[in-house]
């Protein structure tokens, strides 16, 4: 991770890395949603609201990935103050508050048709709510020190401490009796979703994840980019 | 009840806060990578 | 030893005490965040008459029957373990069927379940509608044991 410790050297990786990951993104998403609507059967049970599952997934992966991503740059700035992990901190924020923004939007809509309510204070719905606004907060935290000058360790601090609420969404639906369903994929366990519903998913998957990527680098980019800026400036003035 | 309407909400709010979060990321680069760029070239 | 290793150290087991307590906490409160009461639960004598609350389980198979004004509808919830019947007014979700999960809302009257409100309960089995057929019997259960 120390190879990337210098800005340009970071850059010269990222600049390309954003173009591939958009365009493999927009390509992967856009097929996955197309295969999602059109190729697919519906459900036994839910009829053709099952179709959701393709946008509701990945963003929930990412919702809760992007903490994770939040929590090891929160680490590296503590233990190693590599010098972007701030910067990489701040950008995850609003992607990750983006998708989990999208997941809380598309369980919803897909609770209205299947369960009878949009909204339901269950362990699951309730956790990752709380998720949506610990990334607010993040951003407001992490803005307000960076305006101050802060190196970032009290965002970091506060990244790791929120990312004990990642196993208590996960596990929610195991520990508590929740109206949410169970987990339908596990790493070891397989899927209990059939292969005809299923294979369109992992196509809207890694193209969420790449999109999610991009949009990680091009923040990173234009922090890199302003702080080069703000020094200039300060050299000019001083 | 009819489920395509909430498909299509589903997916709308989906792709466009996706693609909004996209296009605020790109334009926010592109305009500071610009003013450092300008900054430079001075 | 070098500051970054202590400062590893003390991240390390700060994270840990974090993480540790929380699932304590969480564990701990599983009996009050649990979004229903099951049939068992209410055999134990667990949830007390006319309070408000939710009822989870299976709607049994060919319990559900429909009086005659066209909208009360009367079926029995169960977990495998005991039975509650549950008395409902009103037009229920289309997903609420014989031998699929569902949770009421309402109180407890003499032993049946008096609900305001019916939500289904999904599992987390997804299939298309020809296969969905042959298994729907063996679908009972899963998402209850817990």
């Amino acid at each position: 991770m120390h190879a990337l410790a210098n800005p340009a050297r970071f850059l010269r990786i990222a600049r390309p890395a954003t173009i591939w990951l958009l365009a493999v993104g927009l390509a992967l998403a856009l097929l996955g949603i197309s295969a999602g609507l059109t190729l697919t059967p519906p459900d036994y049970l839910q009829g053709e609201t099952v179709r959701i599952l393709y946008v509701h997934v990945p963003s929930a992966w990412l919702g809760m990935g992007g903490w994770l991503g939040i929590a090891a740059a929160s680490i590296s700035q503590l233990v190693w103050r590599h010098p972007l992990a701030a910067v990489a901190g701040r950008a995850v924020a609003p992607a990750g508050a983006t998708f989990a923004a999208i997941c809380l939007l598309t369980g919803s809509i897909w609770g209205r048709p299947t369960w009878g309510t949009w909204w339901e204070w269950d362990g699951r719905l309730t956790s990752m709510l709380i998720l949506f606004f610990l990334y607010l907060g993040y951003v407001a935290l992490a803005s307000a020190e960076r305006e101050r000058g802060g190196e970032g360790r009290i965002a970091a601090i506060y990244g790791l401490v929120g990312a004990v609420n990642l196993p208590i969404i996960h596990y929610s639906v195991l520990w508590w009796r929740t109206l949410h369903q169970g987990q339908s994929i596990s790493v070891t366990g397989g899927s209990s979703i059939d292969n005809a519903i299923l294979w369109p998913l992992p196509l809207t998957m890694i193209g969420f994840s790449f999109l999610f990527g991009a949009a990680v680098l091009m923040r990173m980019r234009a922090e890199l980019a302003e702080a080069k800026v703000e020094a200039r400036m300060r050299r000019l003035g001083a | 009840m009819n489920p395509w309407p909430f498909v299509a909400a589903a997916y709308t709010v989906a792709i466009s806060l996706t693609v909004g979060l996209l296009a605020w990321s790109y334009i926010s680069m592109r305009s500071a990578e610009a003013a450092a760029d300008s900054l430079r070239r001075k | 030893m070098k500051p970054k290793n202590q400062r590893l150290i003390l991240v390390a087991a700060a994270l840990f005490a974090v993480v540790a307590a929380a699932l304590l906490a969480m564990w701990g409160l599983r009996e009050q965040a649990s979004y229903f009461f099951t049939p068992a639960d209410i055999a134990a004598g667990k949830a007390s008459e006319g309070k408000a609350m939710r009822l989870g389980g299976m709607v049994q198979a060919h319990s559900i029957q429909r009086q005659g004004d066209g909208l009360t509808i009367r079926f029995v919830v169960t977990d495998g373990k005991a039975t509650t019947p549950v008395v409902y007014r009103g037009i229920v979700p289309d997903l609420f069927r014989e031998g699929s999960g569902a949770v009421a809302e309402g109180r407890l009257q003499n032993g049946t379940f008096m609900a305001d409100t019916i939500l289904a309960k999904h599992d987390e089995r997804y299939m298309p509608p020809e296969l969905g057929n042959l298994s729907a019997e063996h679908k009972a259960g899963g998402t209850l044991e817990r």
